[in-house]
């Protein structure tokens, strides 16, 4: 165990531990823009410089390792200025058009500069990179907005392992792209968008969410993603009941705060008018069980062909439909025996659900003729 | 009756038309058939007298320049010939072994170039001839710490400019557990107007692969970089031979020269990014990455290349390896100062009369350098300041020339020591234009990472700018002051540190031209400096 002093308080941590990592667990705000602890320190933002004793000049705290006996100021004079200066020089790149912005209240650049009560630069307001790209069913990319915190580039890299982006030209006019400016799709990129969920300003943004609201006005519901046996945790940003986007949380127990395209994206089934919502039965058999008294015959081309027609269906209540499930299915097993009955289940059911469904398959309707979609 | 005559063939040789004064001089001397060598040399150093031609005759050394196809005859007629008719004085440099008689070279105590323009760099008997790989022979019988504590007796600091202890460096890698150990060496210099690593490789390139084997003994590695800059093809395929011929040799390899170490070494060429000269960029350009640096710690020394313990040394640095082995580490130290010793070797330009690669002993004091060595300003000017270690480095205004060259006191006043460059600045310069140039150019090259550096330097370069065309706000001196802080103290790595230095110094040593050009833009500059004129 290394002590250590942060602003007069004495702090514990491990060797190998960074300073920041540690100002923060001890509630010692240090502001910083291009760190994310999951990724390895990049020292880029400059904020989180501190004055260490003994230090020629400010260190970044994210990339210090702790040592014994270590003193740090995190808030003189001189580096609150400095700070400053730095959000100013960030603010002169950077259009503070918060009023219209979609990022407008999640935003750590605003944050930093209300921290800092900065209004307008103070410097030459000039956009290095006015750049909008537009080419991909799923994220608008507006570098007008970007900070060149590179933290898209690490995640990508460090967590994704896609690196279809990185820094491309220099100095001023810097700026995060793809090899030679490939629109993405042509890239390596994989569209799982934990660049723009790890995206502190309104660089990088969910198509769904632009114009959409406000982000205080939406409610957060999390959830586990239904798609895969990995179980990631979902958090939706709901307006009026509607998704907007998705994002993974910071305490999601499998996945940390990074999803793949499909938890991310790939919600819009949910407010989908094709969706079933309510059990249906095929017209035939309700007009046999007395449910309608409209008679109707199975039209002979294959049912498989053309889309599926809901107007051959009517829909009923669960215990009906589950009532006519099950007196079938016991009529099929009365006269043909148990192994005429084959169970398919699916990936999207939980655990649990499956585990049921087998149940019943063996112990219900005494069949082994129990498979998954999932079982290549 | 022995005779050479050797012709400067280094890149600036080259640049002044040496070319055609070697195929004008082969062709004479076949035709006349005489009894002469013609030796292809790297460049002694007088870029303001080049192409350089020195005839050496039973021992005895004659220095023309700069000479001509046409002035081949005259000259070939002087010393082999009918006798001196058409030889111009003007065009004589020194007619005795030491130079004495002209300060431009008689001046200088040259160790790492101490070769170059008289030997063959493609040859490596002329460098066996003058002691070459005698020190190697010398290390290898040393164990690998007394090599280590010879650097540091010899009080060689690194030459790359921020003069960190090389011995004290070289420990550190030692005691490092982890292998295998790189041992990188930078020729990656790409301050404008610097040319004394490209010079001493063009020069003698086997200095600097001695030293590096050297090194690679003393610190323990097994594998060595050099990484130079694409934009010198004429030094990197001198070093592509040289390595190839100190493979043969056998100084290169497995069990270099009996002794069981094994070193080899590769080529790296640069892609042209200033940043890379950062040790961190460096690397992750030897990688294969884009040059980016990263923060330190750790250090190369902990994890380096491909994170394992490296070392990076300076072109200059590691040719004076071989010298203080062979010569002993006291005669090295006592070149120099107290706390530093040996030569330093700076490419002096700008408006000065004899400009070129001049080296001479830390310690000695600027005015020697530029008076004496370099004869002062060109054309009858008055000499304003010396911009000293290029865009990283600051100006030193004429009346403080009696600062020592060392380290520390140059660092006292507001410049550095750097790798070398020297531009001499007239009284015609504008201070603020001079600024403005250099910072052009780190603004230029920075790598787009950190904010200070990427935005600070560019609102520095635009109040800079504003205050050129006249239209000076009054809050820009300000301004100005407060980013040469934040990006100084913020930025992430040396490029950006060093970046405000020509302004700050500019501001320090020469305030009254920023005021004056904050009153009446470009003109009030150059009426600030007719006051200047009018006053001294």
């Amino acid at each position: 165990m290394i002590k250590l002093t942060i602003d007069g308080k004495t702090v514990h941590a491990n060797p190998g531990d960074h300073v920041l990592d540690v100002a923060l667990e001890n509630g010692i705000d240090i502001p910083h823009l291009c760190h994310h602890k999951d990724l390895f320190p990049s020292g880029s933002c400059r904020m989180c410089l501190v004055q260490v004793e003994g230090a020629p000049r400010p260190q970044t705290s994210c990339g210090m390792t702790v040592q014994d006996g270590m003193v740090i100021d995190t808030k003189t004079g001189a580096i609150e200025a400095m700070r400053r200066d730095i959000v100013d020089l960030f603010v002169s790149d950077h259009p503070l058009n918060c009023v219209i912005c979609d990022k407008n209240g999640s935003c750590d650049l605003q944050d930093n500069a209300y921290r800092y009560n900065i209004q307008e630069t103070s410097f030459d307001f000039e956009l290095s990179r006015p750049k909008y790209y537009d080419d991909n069913p799923f994220y608008v990319r507006d570098y007008q907005y970007c900070i060149m915190c590179g933290k898209c580039v690490r995640v990508c890299d460090e967590i994704v392992g896609a690196n279809a982006i990185d820094f491309s030209g220099r100095g001023f006019t810097s700026i995060i792209s793809t090899p030679f400016e490939v629109p993405l799709a042509e890239s390596d990129c994989v569209f799982c968008g934990n660049c723009v969920q790890i995206c502190p300003t309104a660089a990088l943004l969910p198509r769904s969410k632009i114009g959409k609201g406000r982000e205080w006005e939406m409610e957060r519901r999390q959830t586990i993603c239904g798609y895969c046996g990995v179980g990631c945790t979902v958090e939706y940003a709901l307006k009026d009941g509607k998704i907007i986007y998705a994002q993974g949380t910071p305490d999601g127990a499998v996945n940390g705060e990074f999803l793949c395209v499909k938890g991310r994206f790939g919600w819009d089934f949910n407010s989908s008018p094709d969706r079933l919502t309510e059990p249906l039965i095929r017209k035939d058999l309700a007009y046999e069980l007395g449910l309608t008294d409209e008679p109707w015959e199975m039209p002979k081309t294959s049912a498989l062909k053309g889309k599926p027609k809901l107007g051959n269906f009517i829909p009923v209540s669960w215990e009906q439909a589950i009532d006519i499930t099950a007196t079938k299915l016991a009529g099929i097993v009365q006269k043909h025996g148990p192994d005429a009955v084959v169970g398919l289940t699916s990936a999207r059911c939980t655990n649990e659900e499956n585990y049921l469904f087998q149940k019943f398959m063996r112990a219900g309707v005494g069949t082994n003729n129990v498979d998954h979609c999932a079982r290549l | 009756m022995s005779a050479i005559i050797r012709l400067g063939m280094s890149t600036s040789d080259i640049a002044a038309g040496a070319e055609a004064t070697f195929l004008a001089l082969q062709s004479a001397v076949r035709h006349r058939q005489l009894p002469v060598e013609i030796k292809r040399t790297g460049s002694l150093g007088a870029s303001h007298r080049e192409p350089v031609v020195d005839v050496e005759i039973d021992g005895q050394s004659t220095l023309y320049g700069p000479v001509t196809p046409e002035r081949v005859r005259p000259l070939l007629d002087q010393h082999f010939g009918s006798g001196g008719r058409g030889v111009s004085s003007d065009w004589l440099i020194s007619r005795r072994n030491d130079r004495s008689d002209y300060p431009f070279l008689g001046k200088q105590v040259k160790v790492t170039t101490r070769l170059c323009g008289l030997i063959d760099p493609y040859s490596l008997e002329d460098y066996l001839a003058h002691d070459g790989y005698e020190a190697l022979k010398k290390a290898l019988k040393m164990s690998p710490e007394e090599v280590v504590q010879a650097v540091l007796d010899s009080k060689l600091r690194g030459r790359g400019g921020a003069g960190f202890p090389t011995g004290i460096k070289w420990n550190l890698i030692r005691k490092s557990p982890n292998f295998p150990k790189y041992l990188i060496c930078n020729a990656d210099e790409g301050d404008p107007g610097a040319f004394m690593d490209r010079a001493t490789i063009e020069g003698d390139p086997h200095k600097l692969l001695e030293g590096m084997i050297i090194a690679a003994y003393a610190i323990g590695a097994s594998r060595g970089y050099i990484y130079a800059r694409a934009e010198y093809p004429l030094a990197v395929s001198i070093l592509r031979h040289a390595i190839n011929q100190a493979r043969e040799y056998g100084a290169l390899g497995k069990n270099i020269l009996g002794s069981g170490l094994d070193f080899d070494l590769t080529i790296k060429e640069g892609a042209g990014a200033f940043v890379c000269g950062e040790e961190t960029a460096l690397m992750h350009s030897i990688e294969g990455k884009r040059g980016m640096p990263t923060m330190r710690p750790p250090y190369p020394a902990q994890s380096g290349l491909w994170g394992y313990p490296s070392n990076i040394n300076n072109v200059e640095t590691l040719a004076s390896i071989s010298s203080i082995v062979l010569n002993g580490p006291d005669w090295f130290a006592g070149l120099g100062t107290d706390k530093s010793g040996g030569t330093k070797a700076f490419a002096l330009t700008g408006a000065i009369q004899r400009s070129g690669l001049v080296e001479v002993p830390i310690g000695t004091p600027l005015r020697e350098l530029i008076y004496d060595i370099g004869g002062g300003c060109a054309d009858g000017h008055d000499l304003k300041a010396v911009q000293m270690g290029g865009p990283s480095g600051g100006c030193i205004p004429a009346n403080l020339m009696d600062t020592i060259i060392d380290y520390d006191e140059l660092r006292a006043t507001g410049a550095i020591m750097g790798s070398g460059g020297m531009v001499v600045l007239d009284d015609t310069v504008s201070m603020v234009n001079m600024a403005h140039y250099f910072l052009s150019f780190t603004q230029d090259e920075s790598c787009g990472k950190c904010v200070p550096c990427r935005v600070g330097t560019r609102k520095m370069l635009n109040i800079l700018q504003r205050l050129l065309a006249g239209r000076g706000r009054m809050t820009d001196i300000d301004n100005l002051r407060r980013l040469c802080i934040t990006v100084g103290q913020g930025s992430l790595c040396g490029l950006g540190q060093t970046a405000p230095n020509p302004v700050l110094t500019t501001l320090r040593y020469f305030e009254d031209e920023y005021m004056a050009a904050l009153e009446g833009g470009a003109n009030g500059n150059v009426q600030a400096q007719l006051a200047a004129e009018v006053t001294a």
